[in-house]
């Protein structure tokens, strides 16, 4: 696990990368979406994990030559998906958009899918590609009658179609129930596991660690962190956590919490404090007994850093 | 699944043409633009039955040219193709079409040939039954018909163009063919030359006997110019949809 934009994610060291993102900046006019990102991309499940705005769908695009990179270079497959009409048919994309052609039927979208990818016989690609996100493929209604999930699953269906050797899939659970994003998971770590190349970006956390162990993560377009997601969870635990107890003696547990050395610093507040402690589960351990020992009632217990953005904040501060 | 290939560009062709033409058949386009070609039909019928028969093919070269060439065709081939690929950027659905292992230019010509196959019979339809029913002649409505042909041609790829290339594309082509082709170039013979209006204008009244038009273009000329402008703006749509962003 590394904190830095340089080692590649294979899982596979032997295996020769699908993709190759070297030294890749994107600006819109004066707008900085992807700032000098680089890393290469091998057979297998990636998760690229990132906030809201953090580049990940321009950097999706320019995977798929949807824009050209301001600077830097991108080859998928060994080309350049920009400017290589044949590439263009190795690549399933998922686009994060949810707009569909609205009057078509699942089916007719799909099988047009398969057909202007050169798919031989559209049909039938498109009944399997159907069956594999478990819609009807003899359903009649059009694509507006769909909920958000079936929107998702018409998607997916029309990125396999053709059998694309690289998955590219764009926040592709959102809007998806329980059991279908956990069936969704088990179809996207098949294919991996057939050997394609599947590259899934979320915003959520435990989406990312149900996907896969390898992992990019992006942040203000930068490439905050790639590598082994069970590093990225032990770094998470290793960096400072910040907690808000309140009780009814503040001064009184803020000694007893030095003493005990589960705290690192601590702001006391009218009627409570705000501890930063390295270790958190020694925190939870210990803040309890501590706060009998000096006759301090505690009233709540609560993390305030313990989502995504203070990860990724603290990752990209880090470097 | 199957295995993909690359695309032959016969394919390509077809598959974007219906594509383009499935997408543009909505039912509130369809009345409100027949309603406009109904238009057409009312007032050749009301010139058929007020005009003397002596000034009927002027009368109907002037209504039809005013109406037919002026109104009806550019804003209906405007409203369809405009929308053919304008619609699929603005809702990012051009993606769809777009990562495919094809060729550009089928993309650009099948979104035009499906403007015209939906803006044609809209059209020259009631432009022909219209022009008949001025009762100035076959010859009239023949070449209402041959004029409509090529408006219809030059305003479709033309605007597929614009929708393309620019937001708000509706609203940029009725300036156009309100303000530039209604009012400049009809002003001058200088601006006429790029106004597709004054092309078409030409081959109505150089091909009938009617004289109130002045124009000075020959009948070849009305018909070449226009039809090179449309296949200049196809290739200039083919080149664009391999450079700009897709989203």
């Amino acid at each position: 696990m590394t904190a830095t934009a340089t080692p590649p994610p294979d899982s596979t060291p032997t295996a020769a990368p699908r993709i190759v993102v070297d030294d890749v900046s994107k600006w819109f006019r004066d707008v900085v979406a992807v700032s000098e990102v680089s890393f290469t991309v091998g057979p297998g499940v990636t998760a690229l994990l990132g906030p809201n705005g953090a580049g990940k769908s321009t950097l999706f695009r320019v995977l798929c030559g949807l824009v050209p990179p301001s600077r830097g270079t991108v080859r998928v497959l060994g080309g350049d998906p920009r400017r290589d009409r044949e590439l263009r048919g190795r690549i399933g994309l998922v686009p994060q958009q949810d707009a569909l052609f609205e009057s078509f039927t699942a089916a007719d979208f799909v099988r047009l899918a398969g057909a202007t990818h050169g798919v031989a016989d559209p049909d039938g690609a498109a009944r399997a590609a159907l069956g594999l996100v478990e819609l009807d493929p003899d359903d009649h209604r059009p694509c507006s009658a769909y909920s958000k999930g079936m929107r998702q699953r018409v998607k997916v269906a029309a990125a396999l179609v053709h059998d694309p050797e690289v998955v590219i899939l764009d926040e592709p659970l959102t809007g998806l129930d329980p059991l279908q994003r956990r069936r969704m998971i088990t179809l996207f770590q098949r294919l991996g596991s057939e050997g394609r190349c599947v590259l899934v970006s979320s915003h959520v956390l435990d989406e990312v660690a149900r996907l896969g162990s390898r992992i990019l993560v992006i942040a203000q377009g930068r490439l905050a962190a790639s590598g082994d997601f069970r590093a990225l969870r032990e770094l998470m635990d290793d960096r400072p956590h910040r907690i808000q107890v309140r009780t009814d003696h503040p001064d009184r547990l803020a000694v007893g919490l030095i003493e005990a050395g589960v705290a690192v610093g601590i702001h006391i507040e009218e009627d409570g404090l705000v501890v930063d402690t390295r270790d958190a589960d020694a925190f939870g351990r210990r803040i309890a007994p501590v706060a009998r020992d000096h006759d301090a009632r505690l009233r709540e217990v609560t993390p305030l850093d313990d989502d995504l953005e203070s990860v990724f904040r603290y990752l990209v501060e880090r470097r | 699944m199957g295995a993909a290939a690359a695309v032959a560009a016969p394919a390509a062709l077809r598959l974007s043409f219906r594509t383009v033409f499935r997408l543009l058949l909505t039912r509130g386009r369809l009345i409100a633009l027949g309603l406009l070609g109904l238009v057409a039909v009312i007032v050749g019928w009301a010139v058929g039955i007020s005009v003397e028969p002596a000034d009927q093919l002027d009368a109907g070269a002037d209504v039809m040219a005013g109406l037919g060439l002026a109104v009806l065709i550019p804003v209906v081939t405007l409203v369809f193709a405009s929308a053919s690929l304008g619609d699929l950027r603005d809702d990012s659905t051009l993606v769809y079409l777009w990562l495919r292992p094809m060729d550009r230019w089928p993309l650009a010509v099948g979104a035009f040939a499906a403007s015209f196959a939906v803006a044609a019979p809209l059209t020259l339809v009631p432009l022909a039954i219209g022009t008949a029913l001025t009762g100035a002649g076959a010859a009239l409505v023949g070449a209402s018909i041959l004029a409509g042909l090529v408006a219809v041609a030059a305003y479709s790829a033309v605007f597929v163009l614009l929708g393309l290339v620019l937001r708000r594309a509706l609203m940029w082509g009725l300036a156009y063919v309100l303000i530039w082709e209604g009012f400049v170039a009809a002003a001058g013979a200088g601006a006429a030359r790029v106004a597709i209006r004054a092309y078409t204008r030409s081959i109505v009244y150089g091909l009938t006997e009617a004289t109130t038009d002045t124009t000075t273009m020959s009948v070849p000329t009305a018909i070449i110019v226009p039809l090179l402008v449309a296949a200049g703006a196809l290739a200039l749509a083919s080149w664009w949809l391999g450079r700009t962003d897709i989203d």
